[in-house]
């Protein structure tokens, strides 16, 4: 699965483009969260890696601005790899690998639209992207 | 050991090994660190310091501080504190000082300002009056919103739990008689060296809580073992690496190295409840807190750590190589803990006062009620707050004079278009401390009380507190 972040401006946001598109390419999308009006708004989405490309391609064709970059980011020289992240985490993005070091899984985050774990980390590790 | 006591017996491994490091990376507010600034010219002698924006009590003569790891800074408060200085003066970076006094015949000075790292300072010293916990309890919420403790970010209704220290790692665990440590046991202190100074503040060995109260110099620490840290809505606090080597001097020292996390025992606590004694949800080990995932009334629980196991290795193997290279020596105490220290809560005054000597019959009404009976209702009783209840009496919602008289100058509305169906509450027994704090959080100037089943058994409004309060004496 790859995880996208779609940027619709208030140009496009009357238009059913996310149903075009999946209809279009034939592939699901499955829609994580959506946060839309008649001013734009922007969706987080998963899409199979297989038909990621064209789906990616798709939507920008239509004007839709797509994110492929991460949506969070640790910073490993201030964590400490205490793991406050991990139990606060809906998605189980954060894990303990055999050495007890916090391991991101990034594909797993929701990003913006949670955010749990930002206030939570004692060491201000965690930064939303974007 | 563990391992080997396990698989060989206490026999070999009393033949095999001499040392057992242990170690621990935590959070541990009682930390702080005493500095000598040195005399200046004129010379001063202070009464108020700040560094870097964080206040910096004075204990001592002219220019002794000691720097509070949990004093918040007066321009970035709970993002950066005492911790954080500390930490920023182990990296070598400047610090500013300024500072204040009265002025004297001997001190004149009574302004100063200036910046200065770990270098310039005489002494540089961790003291640390609490650390070590042998154990903590593992904290939850079983409220209905998230809060903020020093046990961290905790999601309402029992969906995470966090714990703290290193299970069978801790040095005191691995010690529980405290056979070997004790005051002049030389130990790994934030990458440096220090010692024992004693048992530390609210060491509670009659119920397995020892601490330690530990001192190291801080300028040959390392920002690796020693972080300031920011729970967010708590404050600030210090991360604190702290290691003990264990002599196995006898066969019982074995054994009691050997104890493994599924022995370790904690409770599971509710730290929703704001009370002194929170009871206990349910009794854990350490090995299940490590396995991520606990039960709580019959559901999982994600659970994890704040403290860092990975340092409390890194503490382990480090103290290991020291020693191996013989750049450790181990040393004899001069006095053994105490083993039978009472820990008493504190002696106060005057008890805490409920919810219950407050309250006061609520105005209440139905949901098929017209506006104008509930407005006349509340008018005949000179009542802000009308709550909304069923037929059994149970909580349906609130509204308030204001709703009413908002929904008046719209154009009128009926009375369940303007209930406010998400009530915050409070209980007989709580404390009016929780129920005031809860209102102003909330933005709010009554709580309905209500009982375990939801049924309403009156109200608690602001002035009703501010009016107690007041004639207290306290207002």
């Amino acid at each position: 699965m790859v995880r996208v972040m779609l940027r619709f401006s208030r140009e496009i946001a009357d238009r059913p483009i996310t149903s075009q598109v999946i209809l279009g390419q034939g592939a699901p999308v499955n829609i994580l969260s959506a946060h839309m009006n008649q001013r734009g708004g922007e969706m987080l989405v998963e899409i199979p890696t297989e038909n990621a490309e064209r789906v990616i391609r798709a939507f920008r064709e239509h004007g839709v601005t797509v994110d492929v970059r991460r949506l969070i980011e640790k910073d490993d020289d201030r964590c400490v790899d205490c793991g406050a992240c991990i139990s606060i985490c809906p998605m189980d993005a954060f894990s303990f690998d055999d050495g007890y070091t916090v391991a991101l899984d990034a594909e797993r985050c929701n990003g913006i639209t949670c955010g749990l774990c930002v206030d939570a980390c004692p060491h201000r590790a965690i930064r939303l992207l974007g | 050991m563990k391992d080997l006591v396990e698989s060989s017996g206490i026999q070999v491994a009393f033949d095999e090994v001499d040392v057992v490091t242990t170690g621990t990376f935590g959070a541990m507010c009682s930390s702080g660190a005493v500095v000598n600034l040195g005399h200046a010219d004129p010379p001063i002698k202070i009464q108020r310091a700040w560094m870097n924006d964080v206040p910096i009590p004075h204990p001592g003569a002219a220019v002794d501080l000691y720097i509070g790891a949990t004093i918040m800074s007066e321009t970035r408060p709970f993002e950066y504190g005492g911790a954080h200085v500390i930490e920023d003066l182990i990296r070598g970076e400047e610090v500013e000082l300024r500072a204040m006094s009265n002025g004297t015949d001997c001190y004149p000075r009574t302004r100063l300002e200036t910046t200065l790292t770990k270098d310039d300072l005489n002494q540089f010293y961790l003291l640390n009056f609490r650390n070590g916990y042998q154990r903590y309890s593992c904290a939850t919420n079983g409220r209905d919103e998230t809060i903020y403790t020093y046990m961290g970010k905790l999601l309402p209704r029992f969906r995470n739990a966090t714990y703290s220290g290193a299970g069978e790692l801790n040095p005191l665990m691995n010690d529980p008689d405290f056979e070997t440590i004790g005051v002049g046991t030389r130990i790994f202190l934030g990458g440096g060296q220090g010692y024992v100074m004693g048992e530390g503040t609210q060491h509670n060995p009659r119920s397995g809580f020892g601490t330690i109260m530990v001192r190291g110099d801080a300028k040959r620490m390392s920002p690796e073992f020693i972080r300031g840290a920011s729970f967010t809505g708590y404050g600030t606090t210090l991360y604190v690496g702290l290691g003990i080597p264990i002599p196995i001097l006898n066969e019982g020292i074995v054994e009691k190295v050997a104890i493994r996390d599924s022995e370790i025992l904690t409770d599971v606590v509710d730290y929703g409840i704001t009370r002194r004694d929170r009871g206990s949800v349910r009794t854990v080990s350490y090995g299940e807190l490590k396995s991520g995932r606990i039960e709580i009334d019959d559901r999982e629980v994600k659970v994890s750590p704040l403290s860092s196991l990975k340092k409390a290795h890194a503490i382990c193997e480090t103290l290991k190589e020291w020693i191996e290279d013989g750049a450790f020596y181990l040393t004899q105490h001069v006095e053994r803990l105490p083993a039978d220290t009472a820990y008493r809560p504190m002696r106060e005054t005057e008890g805490p006062v409920f919810v219950e000597s407050v309250l006061h019959e609520a105005v209440t009404c139905t949901e098929d009620e017209g506006i104008e009976d509930v407005a006349r209702r509340l008018v005949e009783l000179s009542a802000n707050h009308v709550v909304v209840v069923d037929a059994e009496d149970r909580l349906r919602g609130i509204v308030t004079s204001w709703d009413i008289t908002k929904s008046v100058a719209n154009g009128g509305a009926r009375l369940s278009d303007i209930i406010v169906r998400n009530v915050y509450t409070a209980s007989l027994n709580e404390p009016l401390e929780t129920a005031s704090r809860s209102m102003a959080q909330h933005n709010i100037s009554a709580l309905p009380v209500v009982d375990s089943d939801g049924r309403v058994l009156g109200i608690v409004t602001s002035e009703d507190i501010s009016r107690l309060l007041g004639g207290a004496g306290h207002g």
